[in-house]
């Protein structure tokens, strides 16, 4: 008998989607019931108590709940959601609704797990967030509430296409508010960077940033649904050269904002290393299709012929030749290992030449662990690189023009966006060219491409060569950042979070490699208190990735999928019919 | 001549080990065309189940008793190996069944990634490596030959054990009914079907085999070196995936020999050629490389390929 | 009373390319039924959908008046609806034995299997001399053979070939064809597609025609081969003459 009734909640699910269904007229209505109990979330304590590393972000306790109006942080943005989700709910005339609805609840959602769950485990129970010893705080919950309420809405309604808009101005317009959409970028990344803080004071900067990037994630999808995003970037399209310049002063225009600090200098220089790299591999993996997992021993070439060339005291070589040299002789031997690794792409194809590069990355590890040829230290590293210099200013030092004081670190903050630049240029000008297309072809259909009179044992050469030049740059720069050059640097694993950074953010696109290289580098240095975890969340987010979203956070749009499965797959198993049925005796 | 003898010995040794792991890429390479990358750590987290159980949950009555121990030691490593590796084939490759190649290997690196983490973290002081009891006959067999060339009982009980289940897998493989099930799956899966084979079953029977044999080289491993370590799946991923290619993938007879090469091969060139021991790895990438560039069907002929 | 076997409107597409557009056709029991039509008209991507390899897009498969479409391969051929596919798709590495055992492998009645084994090679001696060769190293017509005899070892109720007579010499096709009326005796239901239309018809009881992706003309094999439009588009002038 106990066994029917226990059977008995999925038989009350199986009819769900009908209730669903009956809720159809009145997804207004629940848009402002969402609405006002993510406002009314916001604006009720969120924590029960004073945590043991000190009072919760944005006066969430209880203790500290002095004026509830005067919300910041997290409960700011909450705050923003819910009056965006009412006015959504009551503006008819905005389009898509029911999409912006969703990203606003998307939003909230995240927004409330996240710090609901901080204080929760801070706090050591569910008591911290609900009622415990006499004081109530019941904001995560109402909140989270709210934003359930919304993505149900949204559910309910019919979604919406994302509209187009095609709003048109005056040159001049359309420039200033490209300008005002780069500035306010330039703050956001400024923001994104800076949030929570840093050190032993910035108890809670995981909870603050993740928090900050869920709502983030909401806000910018609100925006994509009703089609802001779009807009934007057919502007950016429209005037792409000068977008392209502003976008550099701006990131030029970082050391001005709150990120001004040595630290986030130093914190936006690694970053820049990465997606540098992270570029340079997208060339190989996503416009060619050949799957490098060696990839950061470029990275370690190029920064070792640069600790060997600066004379770094430790160093073998004991020349010191100018910096530009230095870079130019990094990025071409580099890049001649880049074409010896490549080179067996003329006979091996596919995983078996993904684990080739992995054995050309390994031999390389191995080797300079060994200290080959006493060029690479071996586990002593080579120490001591000095600093760049140029016009008598090492590049470690603070800076000063008239009334702005820049931090230290800023200089080689200035070179790695200039390389960074560099090559986002090579990238995007290889993409359209014939190079280019013959890539894209060969990792279309490789047969094909040469039935077409592609040489492609030379072009695919040539993506390793380039890759592995952009990469040596990028070490260059990274030896001298760093002032120590040590094998554990290039390691199989950074090969592997090189490769998840560009699987991440997109295959075959410069945003896509960026964000990526950003995200992966970022996190870590906020979730300090997950250090441990790091890696174990990195290796199960690539599964995750590949299973649910393999074209990455930025898609190529050019691109045939090459990831993702064909539109429908019938084939209830097998390859794909077509394949299977040409490749049948 | 002593030196000689007992570092061929050694070869042999590791080589079974890397034969036994080697199975398990060759029959998955085999059946789906993945190189699964996260098998090394497959066989890694074998090791540490076993030494897991022994530490926290045997008695210590059980544990003194060698003869008692191995069997339950090895039929641990095998259960906690095929668990893991039949969930990773469930979760993680089944629903990219269809998808293009590119998508499978980066999940097995992710896959991979996650395995020795989950074992890091998780496992008390995995940070550093942890010492493996001892559960067979300690001592050497010395053999007679110029100073004298030992031979571990534990090093015998490897070729031992690695020679009989490969045997054994080469068995079931080619005289029963779901051995030609495995093979016809692996040569036309769609004619497989047809014949009212369903390719999921046998593809995870595939995984499960695998990775109880490379439990049972996790035990066999740890109770050789008395230590293991969470990068040992790695390393010895590698070298079963070469010994694997070298063998001609999909072949069972291949996969064994081809790790007896690798295994003599790290132990030779860590002897004789430049470099020595520090540069024993990197001759096994070449050896890698060379095979892949310039005889990827490996050195056994194509008649016994599993693969289609 | 229900049709044997009876497809209903099916619709089934390669990504954005739709194969089979509206085919509907049924099959009584004991029948021998042919689908004729000309190359990329949508007869395999029929077979191959009833024998569930493909999923429709829409439409209905059922068998015995239960819906199939939905089952995976290995339990349509459970229920007795054997496939032998369009070039024959051996196990080429497998001698011819282990391609016959593995055509039972649903089966675990090793006497009956010992039965049919017996049966497939008094049928075709060559299969039963070479029983420990390798399939691959065997002729067209002998693979033929061997892959009819793997479809019959499942004991089917439902026999599906797929261009039987393709690159076999007339006295092969003669052969085969024999087989398919000797096995319709024994009570096989036989659904038969292919290109060879005359000899085809000529052996049905019932035939349809598939063009572009939906079935057009149907009747019994000898209305088709007297019908005009039939004889210009599929049976070549020299018949209508």
């Amino acid at each position: 008998m106990t066994a029917t009734t226990e059977k008995k909640p999925p038989a009350h699910a199986a009819p769900r989607p009908k209730g669903i269904a009956a809720l159809k007229p009145h997804t207004t209505t629940l848009m402002v019931v969402g609405g006002v109990l993510t406002l009314l979330g916001s604006f009720l304590p969120w924590a029960t108590f004073v945590l043991n590393k000190g009072p919760y972000p944005a006066q969430a306790t209880l203790q500290n709940f002095t004026a509830p109006l005067a919300s910041s942080g997290f409960r700011l943005h909450l705050v923003l959601f819910g009056i965006a989700a009412i006015v959504v709910a009551l503006v008819k005339r905005i389009p898509a609704r029911h999409r912006i609805a969703r990203a606003l609840g998307y939003g909230t959602i995240a927004v409330s797990v996240i710090n609901g769950l901080w204080i929760t485990v801070e706090g050591g129970g569910l008591g911290a967030i609900t009622a415990s010893e006499g004081s109530v705080a019941f904001g995560a919950i109402v909140a989270l509430i709210g934003g359930i309420v919304l993505a149900l809405a949204s559910r309910v309604g019919d979604l919406e296409p994302v509209p187009e808009i095609g709003w048109k101005f005056n040159r001049w317009v359309e420039w200033l508010i490209l300008l005002v959409v780069i500035v306010l970028l330039l703050l956001l990344v400024a923001a994104v960077l800076t949030s929570g803080g840093f050190g032993a004071t910035a108890t809670y900067a995981g909870a603050v940033f993740l928090s900050f990037l869920a709502a983030l994630g909401g806000f910018l999808g609100a925006l994509h649904a009703a089609g802001l995003l779009g807009w934007v970037n057919a502007l950016f399209d429209r005037h792409r050269g000068y977008a392209v310049i502003l976008l550099l002063v701006a990131a030029l225009c970082l050391p001005l904002t709150s990120a001004g600090t040595e630290y986030w200098m130093t914190v936006a220089t690694n970053i820049g290393v990465y997606a540098a790299t992270a570029i340079g591999l997208n060339i190989v993996v996503g416009l060619a299709g050949l799957l490098d997992l060696g990839y950061v021993a470029f990275l370690g070439i190029g920064a070792f012929v640069a600790a060997n060339l600066s004379g770094a005291a430790a160093s073998a070589v004991g020349i010191h030749l100018p910096f530009p040299l230095v870079m130019v002789i990094a990025a071409v031997i580099a890049g001649i290992f880049g074409a010896i690794v490549g080179s067996p792409t003329l006979r091996v194809r596919g995983d078996y030449l993904a684990i080739v590069t992995l054995a050309f990355g390994e031999i390389f590890v191995r080797s300079a662990q060994n200290n080959i040829g006493g060029l690479t230290g071996g586990s002593n590293a080579i120490p001591g690189i000095p600093p760049v210099e140029a016009f008598g200013i090492g590049f470690d030092q603070a800076l000063r023009i008239g009334p702005v004081s820049l931090p230290r670190g800023v200089l080689y903050y200035f070179l790695i966006v200039l390389l960074v630049a560099f090559v986002m240029a090579v990238f995007a000008n290889l993409k359209y060219s014939r190079l280019g297309r013959a890539w894209i072809a060969i990792r279309e259909d490789e047969d094909a491409a040469r039935a077409m009179g592609i040489r492609t044992g030379p072009v695919k050469i040539l993506a390793f060569l380039i890759g592995a030049m952009l990469a040596g740059l990028a070490g260059a720069i990274f030896a001298h950042k760093t002032a120590t050059v040590s094998y554990e640097s290039f390691r199989f694993l950074e090969s592997v979070t090189l490769l998840a950074a560009v699987v991440l953010g997109g295959m075959g696109t410069i945003p896509g490699a960026v964000l990526g290289a950003s995200i992966l580098f970022i996190l870590p240095e906020k979730l300090r208190e997950f250090a441990d975890y790091r890696l174990l969340l990195f290796g199960i987010a690539l599964v995750l990735i590949m299973r649910y979203r393999p074209q990455g956070l930025v898609p190529d749009a050019h691109r045939r999928a090459e990831l993702v499965e064909e539109p429908e797959p019938i084939d209830t198993g097998g390859d794909k019919p077509t394949t299977r049925e040409a490749v049948a005796p | 001549m002593s030196i000689l003898m007992s570092q061929i010995v050694n070869g042999l040794i590791l080589g079974s080990l890397i034969g036994l792991i080697a199975l398990g890429y060759t029959m998955v390479y085999g059946i789906i065309q993945l190189i699964n990358f996260a098998h090394g750590e497959v066989f890694m987290v074998g090791a540490y189940g076993a030494v897991g159980t022994a530490t926290f949950v045997l008695p210590t009555a059980v544990t003194t008793q060698w003869w008692f121990l191995l069997p339950i030691m090895i039929v641990i490593g095998a259960l906690v190996s095929m668990v893991v590796a039949i969930l990773m084939e469930r979760f993680a490759y089944r629903p990219l069944r269809n998808a293009p190649r590119l998508a499978p290997l980066i999940t097995a690196l992710g896959v991979s990634v996650a395995l020795q983490e989950a074992v890091r973290v998780f496992y008390p002081e995995a940070t550093a490596a942890i010492p493996f009891p001892s559960i067979f006959i300690p001592g050497a067999l010395v053999l007679p030959i110029g100073d004298g060339v030992p031979i571990q009982y534990s090093g015998i009980l490897i070729v031992v054990v690695a020679l009989v289940l490969a045997f054994a897998l080469n068995t079931f493989v080619e005289q029963t009914r779901l051995g030609r099930a495995m093979r016809a799956t692996a040569q036309d899966r769609d004619v497989a079907r047809l014949m009212g084979i369903n390719p999921d079953r046998v593809i995870v029977l595939t995984f499960a085999l695998g990775g109880a044999l490379a439990g049972v080289a996790g035990v066999l491993y740890g109770n050789f070196y008395n230590f293991i370590n969470i990068d040992m799946g790695f390393q010895n991923g590698i070298f079963a995936f070469t010994a694997a290619v070298l063998g001609g993938i999909g072949n069972i007879r291949g996969a064994v020999v081809g790790g007896l090469a690798i295994g003599l091969i790290k132990s030779l060139a860590g002897q004789y050629l430049p470099g020595g021991g520090a540069y024993d790895y990197v001759w096994i990438f070449v050896v890698l490389i060379a095979v892949l560039v310039f005889r990827p069907q490996g050195f056994f002929g194509e008649t016994e390929r599993v693969r289609a | 009373m229900t049709a044997f076997l009876e497809v209903r409107d099916l619709t089934v597409a390669y990504g954005a390319i739709q194969a089979v557009r509206g085919v509907s056709f049924t099959v009584e029991r004991g029948q021998i039924v042919s689908l004729i039509g000309s190359n990329g008209a949508g007869k395999t991507t029929t077979l191959r959908t009833i024998s569930g390899l493909l999923k429709p897009v829409s439409g209905e498969i059922l068998l015995e008046g239960e819906p199939i479409h939905q089952l995976p391969a290995h339990e349509i051929l459970a229920r007795g609806v054997a496939h032998s596919p369009e070039g024959r798709r051996l196990f080429a590495r497998m001698t011819v034995e282990e391609n016959l055992r593995l055509g039972a492998y649903i089966r675990k009645d090793e006497a009956g299997i010992q039965e049919d084994l017996e049966r497939v090679y008094s049928l075709f001696p060559v299969l039963g001399e070479r029983r420990r060769n390798k399939a691959g190293l065997f002729s067209g017509g002998e693979q033929q053979m061997l892959a009819m005899g793997r479809a019959m070892m499942s004991r089917p109720k439902l026999l599906m070939l797929d261009e039987p007579s393709m690159g076999l010499s007339p006295i092969m096709t003669q052969k085969i064809f024999e087989t398919v009326k000797e096995l319709q005796a024994e009570g096989t239901t036989v659904l038969l597609v292919e290109q060879n239309a005359l000899a085809a018809l000529a052996l049905s009881d019932y035939a349809y025609v598939i063009d572009l992706g939906r079935t057009t003309i149907s009747g019994t094999g000898q209305e088709l081969l007297a019908d005009p439009r039939v004889q210009e588009a599929y049976l070549g002038e020299g018949v209508a003459s």
